[in-house]
């Protein structure tokens, strides 16, 4: 069975994990200190889900990949400059905050108008793809109101594995509870898959590959629509960083025993 | 006035389980903050009334359902109709929901199906000035914000483990039945079954005392200058195992394995906390052998008490954040302690 | 069986670039100005015909924001580039709104002074009121001309090089691949032909692994080392053509840097630009520049020839921000992000080959930075515009990038060029500071105010001392005996233990501003650890380490990326690493290889 898919993964870009992050509340509403400043990635879920697609769409041949990205556009092109490295996508850009404090009903309805203007796109072969939480925003309600608008009722949240059946089903497996997995059997695309990590190492750079994407990628960036995401009604009463400073007792030149009583103590206490 | 819908699914037997539970009491305190609200429950699953009759004292106006085989499983199309009809049914302005996998899968579409706004994550409601405030996490449990929306309907999932379970005597309770009928479109997913991770019970339990976080610093050359990885495998794996703990991983730890490298191949990213990895929420927590600073530590947020094992005592997951650190030998004190708990065993 | 070799993907390009700083930053913002002129002629590839130039820069790190140079510069040669520049558009960029030199005391008195310095320090302390003693220091009335940066900008090279990217990136006329480490030159018949990539998918010894991906060969008719002071490439050059007669290149500092969020009671205007001396060491200057939104850099040098065996600049950087005159600005700020890199301080004796058949180079690794004036980030990029011209001279014109076009074109220009004019009225400015710090500042205030046409006697460099030696009558040997096994034992450097025994207080740990060493390299900064990749700093010789008993490289080590270890050679930990180079020049035994290397601490702020 001749089995290829039309992958659109939506994908934002946040500070790097690792960076310290502060809130200001602008006139605009929250936003991070120098956050123009940080160093920016994609984010983690999406990433993942980038590179699923990439890997599926290596293997059933006639797929192809979009990534759709609501992103400061100078910022988005600075992230591209690696990701366009680890696979093959083409990029639609939007120029519009990226910080999480904008709402997701106003950003799912810019990201699926984008994915609609796509010229060529099937949406019969359609798997909408993303992170099932955002690094930014948490849960992934975003990417379930870009697959409402678009018309798809098969939604998984939480995706660690999608297997293509020789069918044409798919099976999919989510996190749930207790630290299992939930396996469905999708009839096929259209689908929404909110990826969880996967189970992909990130690829190698691969410059031959990034070259080939920054002809689209290029283009991209500079027609870039510059979005603008009122929410009025959405006021933010405070945003702060969690005070967090504990009183730390150090215990040191106590023998391995003596710790190992206080700890058996204090898990029994 | 506001028109409050709680939404919940019923397990197997058409119980409700602890997040669930609560919900019902921040609803319930929610709705007493607002005054002169009502508020339904809305039930969703293979059989409801057992749930009903679980919450029949809890103050709820009334209970209305979805109710089916086709409703008994955790699946987005059949959950989302279910929903919505459930909203539209009593025309709720406020929808409050447990932030289980389930609901969570849900109920992003349902929001925009009835043209709502939706904020999850939600770890603390009140009334202000007669306005509803939601706080809720950013960044990654890192930023903490209070909000409020004059927008309705809005939606608000609440995490587990932010309000103590609603704990009240079961009683008779009748519950309305919402007729549904689900299309061809919303039966393509069929669920199959559920599947544990190979890992086994070694994975973060919601439901245990203690979470046990395990750093990078176990696959590091030890005093000898050799590596101890097997050893620190068994001696992380029995800890677990006699204290019934939840086991998580530091993200350089979890990323180590995913090199290839031999080092504790039980540890997969469903053990990660902190960055993209989980925030658990423990009575208690140890971490061993973890060092970094603020990102890395946001795993252990929601931990009560907080205890470190480390060899430098300046280390980040313990300065300010933890209740004691422990400057010794993370293997050393492992040792001693798994000799603690066999004899509490034999005794 | 053995597996079948990979064949290893080859790609032609018209130029390629090792290394994405601003040399390059002057070099591909002329070149693409050129290339994306309308008016002019299009110049089409070479290589793919059809096509426009084929012009390909790899930068290591994984953005293009990354260095930790002169946050102070002139700007002569960027403002040339960019005469409307307006310092508001680059974040952290201010233009310099006051300067000054300190001469800081000693506190403490852990430092080692030397008995002249004494005694002018007990003579400065006596005629304190007189001379303006504050805060223990005094403020310098006059600043010497080759100094000052009065009309220059205070900048972060980070957010600079970022902002260059982005404008070049826009012109579509070149290509910039961060987070690609250009391993190898290909040399064929005497001309380089290209470069080659890092090889993917191999164990930390460069053997191939799981997911083998051989390292791509990018061909390119012109080769441009642009890869810093410790750069790969340029080493790579050295040992296939050699140095020119009379090349010395051990002259080196290590400059190291806080960035921090100044509280709010500190007074410090946005431009002030404090250059100081005397502390901690005599032979460590250091800096404090103010960017806007009240966010300072803090940075000392400890160059090659402060002889200390267990010289660690962070410990020193410590101290040094918590000097009297400096802490009543920085108490109470936070750090934002911390960095360090080696800086070239040989000058034209460093100077390598700038240019052969099918190469040249640029920036710091050509010898740019000039040791007077205490400048290298506007030398680089002024080398960058002068090989960027005489390349589009050559293409113009229609000439092969030979070693004899390319004399004439761009070493010429360097030769007639205010960096060179400045590099050697810089010459030997600091052969001083090999005889004493007095007599090197002497040699240094000779050289600028002759112009260079005086200077004293200084070289050549002596070995380090021994610890026994260097802590003669301070610390006694058997005590230092002592130190070294308990330190052994545990497995950790010298340095601290070594210091507080020297007098030097232990740090007090806030947590905010003063932290830990292996706590900064998580602060405001990305630390990679790409799987795949080999260990970019190599023991060459293990037999060597063992003989060792300095491990300077350990006690040196930036991003305490390299740890003592009982048997063998230190252990390297990828992640750690700052690419500050440090390791490979402070190895007495020169027995450290320093590759071009994935991975690594990241601040975007430096």
């Amino acid at each position: 069975m001749n089995l290829s898919f039309h992958i659109v993964v939506c994908a934002g870009i946040v500070p790097d994990p690792l960076q310290t992050l502060e809130p200001v509340i602008g006139d605009s509403g929250p936003a991070l200190k120098n956050e123009m400043l940080l160093p920016a990635v994609l984010d983690p879920w999406a990433a993942h889900a980038l590179y699923e697609a990439a890997h599926l769409a290596r293997g059933h041949a006639g797929s192809k990949v979009w990534l759709v990205s609501l992103s400061p556009r100078a910022k988005l092109q600075q992230v591209m400059m690696t990701v366009a490295q680890k696979a093959p996508f083409e990029l639609v850009a939007l120029d519009g905050p990226a910080g999480g404090f904008t709402d997701s009903a106003e950003v799912a309805g810019a990201l699926a108008a984008a994915i609609e203007a796509i010229p060529g796109l099937d949406r019969s072969r359609l798997l909408l793809f993303g992170g099932w939480e955002s690094a930014a925003r948490g849960a992934g309600t975003t990417l379930a109101m870009v697959g409402e608008r678009l018309g798809i009722f098969d939604q998984f949240q939480g995706v660690d594995e999608l297997r293509v059946e020789p069918d044409g089903s798919l099976r999919i497996l989510e996190r749930v509870e207790g630290g299992r997995h939930q396996i469905s059997r999708c009839a096929g695309p259209p689908a929404v898959l909110g990826w969880a990590t996967g189970s992909l190492a990130e690829p190698p750079n691969q410059p031959q590959l990034g070259m080939q994407n920054m002809r689209t990628i290029l283009p991209a960036l500079q027609r870039a629509q510059s979005v603008a995401l009122p929410a009025a009604e959405l006021r933010f009463v405070r945003v702060a960083l969690p005070s967090q400073q504990r009183q730390t007792r150090i215990v040191r030149d106590v023998a391995a025993e003596e710790v190992a009583r206080e700890i058996v103590d204090w898990i029994r206490g | 006035m506001e028109q409050v819908l709680l939404l919940l699914t019923t397990g197997e037997n058409g119980s409700i389980g602890k997040a669930e539970r609560e919900a019902v009491t921040a609803t319930r305190n929610l709705v007493c903050a607002l005054g002169g609200s009502v508020w339904t429950v809305g039930l969703i699953g293979g059989t409801i009334s057992p749930a009903a009759e679980q919450l029949a004292g809890c103050g709820a106006a009334g209970f209305v359902g979805v109710e089916g085989k086709e409703f008994a499983v955790s699946r987005y199309a059949s959950d989302a109709a279910a929903a919505e009809a459930l909203c539209r049914a009593i025309g709720a302005g406020l929808v409050l929901a447990p932030g289980s996998s389930r609901l969570m899968r849900a109920l992003g579409g349902v929001a925009q199906r009835l043209g709502a706004r939706i904020d999850t994550h939600v770890v603390g409601l009140r009334v202000q000035d007669g306005a509803i405030q939601a706080d809720r996490w950013y960044y990654r449990q890192r930023i903490e914000a209070t909000l409020t929306r004059a927008h309705r309907p809005w939606i608000l999932a609440l995490d587990p483990g932010s309000f103590p379970p609603w704990d009240g005597a079961p009683g008779t309770a009748s519950v309305k039945r919402v007729p549904l009928e689900l299309g061809p479109e919303a039966q393509r997913t069929d669920v199959v079954g559920l599947q544990a991770v190979d890992t086994g019970e070694q994975t973060i339990r919601p439901e245990a005392e203690l979470l046990f976080v395990a750093g990078a610093g176990w696959t590091k050359k030890q005093p000898d200058g050799k590596t101890h990885v097997e050893e620190a495998a068994h001696l992380i794996l029995e800890f677990v195992r006699k204290t019934k703990a939840s086991l998580g991983s530091s993200k350089s730890l979890v990323d180590l394995a995913g090199e290839g490298q031999a080092v504790l191949p039980f540890l997969t990213h469903l053990h990660q906390v902190g960055q993209t990895g989980a925030t658990p929420r423990h009575p208690k927590g140890l971490a061993t052998c973890c060092h970094g600073e603020e990102p890395h530590v946001v795993g252990w947020r929601f931990i009560g008490e907080r205890r470190a094992i480390n060899l430098d005592a300046n280390c980040g997951w313990a300065r300010g954040k933890a209740d004691v650190l422990y400057v010794a030998d993370a293997f050393e004190v492992l040792r001693a302690a798994l000799r603690l708990l066999e004899g509490n065993e034999h005794r | 069986m053995s597996e079948p070799e990979l064949t290893r993907p080859v790609m032609e390009t018209d130029i390629v670039c090792a290394g994405f700083g601003p040399a390059a930053g002057g070099f591909l913002t002329t070149l693409a100005r050129r290339l994306a002129d309308p008016s002019k002629p299009p110049i089409e590839s070479r290589a793919m015909p059809g096509l426009p130039l084929q012009v390909v820069c790899y930068e290591r790190a994984d953005d293009i924001g990354f260095g930790v140079s002169g946050a102070v510069t002139r700007a002569r040669a960027i403002r040339e580039s960019f005469p409307d520049l307006d310092p508001a558009a680059i974040p952290m960029a201010a233009a310099v709104s006051r300067e000054k030199l300190v001469y800081l005391l000693d506190p403490i008195g852990a430092s080692r002074r030397p008995a002249a310095l004494r005694l002018a320090d007990r003579l400065i302390r006596a005629l304190g009121s007189v001379l303006g003693l504050e805060h223990e220091a005094l403020e310098l009335a006059w600043l010497p001309a080759f100094l000052k940066k009065e009309d220059g900008l205070v900048l972060s090279i980070a957010q600079f090089n970022q902002w260059v990217g982005q404008q070049l990136l826009m012109t579509g006329a070149v290509q910039i691949w961060p987070g690609t480490p250009v391993a190898d030159i290909v040399v064929e018949n005497g001309t380089v032909a290209g470069v080659r990539l890092m090889d993917q998918g191999v164990d930390r010894h460069g053997k191939p692994a799981a997911g083998y991906q051989p390292g791509m060969e990018v061909r390119a008719a012109l080769t441009v080392a642009a890869d810093g002071p410790v750069g790969a490439v340029g080493r790579r050059l050295d040992a296939a053509f050699g140095t020119p007669e009379g090349f010395d290149n051990r002259e080196w500092a290590i400059g190291m840097k806080f960035v921090i969020e100044l509280a709010g009671q500190a007074e410090l205007e946005t431009g002030t630009v404090i250059h100081t001396i005397g502390y901690p060491e005599p032979e460590i200057f250091g800096f404090l520049y103010v960017h806007p939104e009240r966010i300072a850099s803090v940075g000392i040098f400890v160059p090659s020839w402060f002889d200390n065996p267990a010289r660690t600049a962070y410990r020193y950087l410590q101290h040094y921000i918590r000097h009297p005159y400096l802490w009543r600005y920085l108490e109470g700020g936070r750090l934002r992000s911390w960095g360090a890199k080696s800086i070239r301080e040989s000058g034209r004796r460093g100077e390598p080959k700038l240019a052969g058949n099918g190469y040249a180079r640029i920036g710091e690794g050509s010898a740019s930075t000039n040791v007077l004036t205490n400048s290298g980030v506007d030398e680089a990029w002024a080398t960058g515009v002068m090989l960027a011209e005489a390349v589009i001279e050559l293409l113009e014109q229609g000439k092969p990038f030979t070693r004899e076009n390319l004399e004439a074109s761009y070493v010429a220009r360097r030769r007639a060029s205010w960096v060179e004019k400045e590099a050697r009225m810089a010459e030997h400015a600091r052969d001083g500071f090999h005889r004493g710090f007095l007599s090197g500042l002497a040699g240094v205030a000779l050289a600028g105010l002759t112009r260079g046409r005086l200077r004293l006697p200084g070289r050549p460099r002596k070995p380090a001392p021994s610890l026994e030696e260097y802590f003669r009558g301070r610390i006694p040997p058997e005590e230092i005996a002592r130190i070294r096994a308990e330190c052994a034992r545990q497995n950790r450097p010298l340095h601290d233990a070594l210091m507080e025994r020297a007098g030097w207080p232990p740090i007090p740990l806030d947590g905010r501003l003063l932290v830990s060493h292996q706590d900064a390299l998580l602060v405001g900064g990305k630390v990679q650890a790409p799987p795949g990749v080999a260990d970019h700093v190599v023991f060459l010789y293990p037999y060597l380490c063992e003989e060792c008993g300095m491990r300077i490289c350990v006690e040196i080590c930036s991003g305490e990326a390299i740890q003592p270890r009982a048997d063998g050679p230190p252990v390297f930990e990828r992640e750690k690493c700052v690419h500050c180079g440090a390791c490979v020049w402070n190895c007495p035994r020169e027995n450290v290889l320093l590759e071009a290397g994935a991975g690594g601490l990241h601040s975007a702020e430096n």
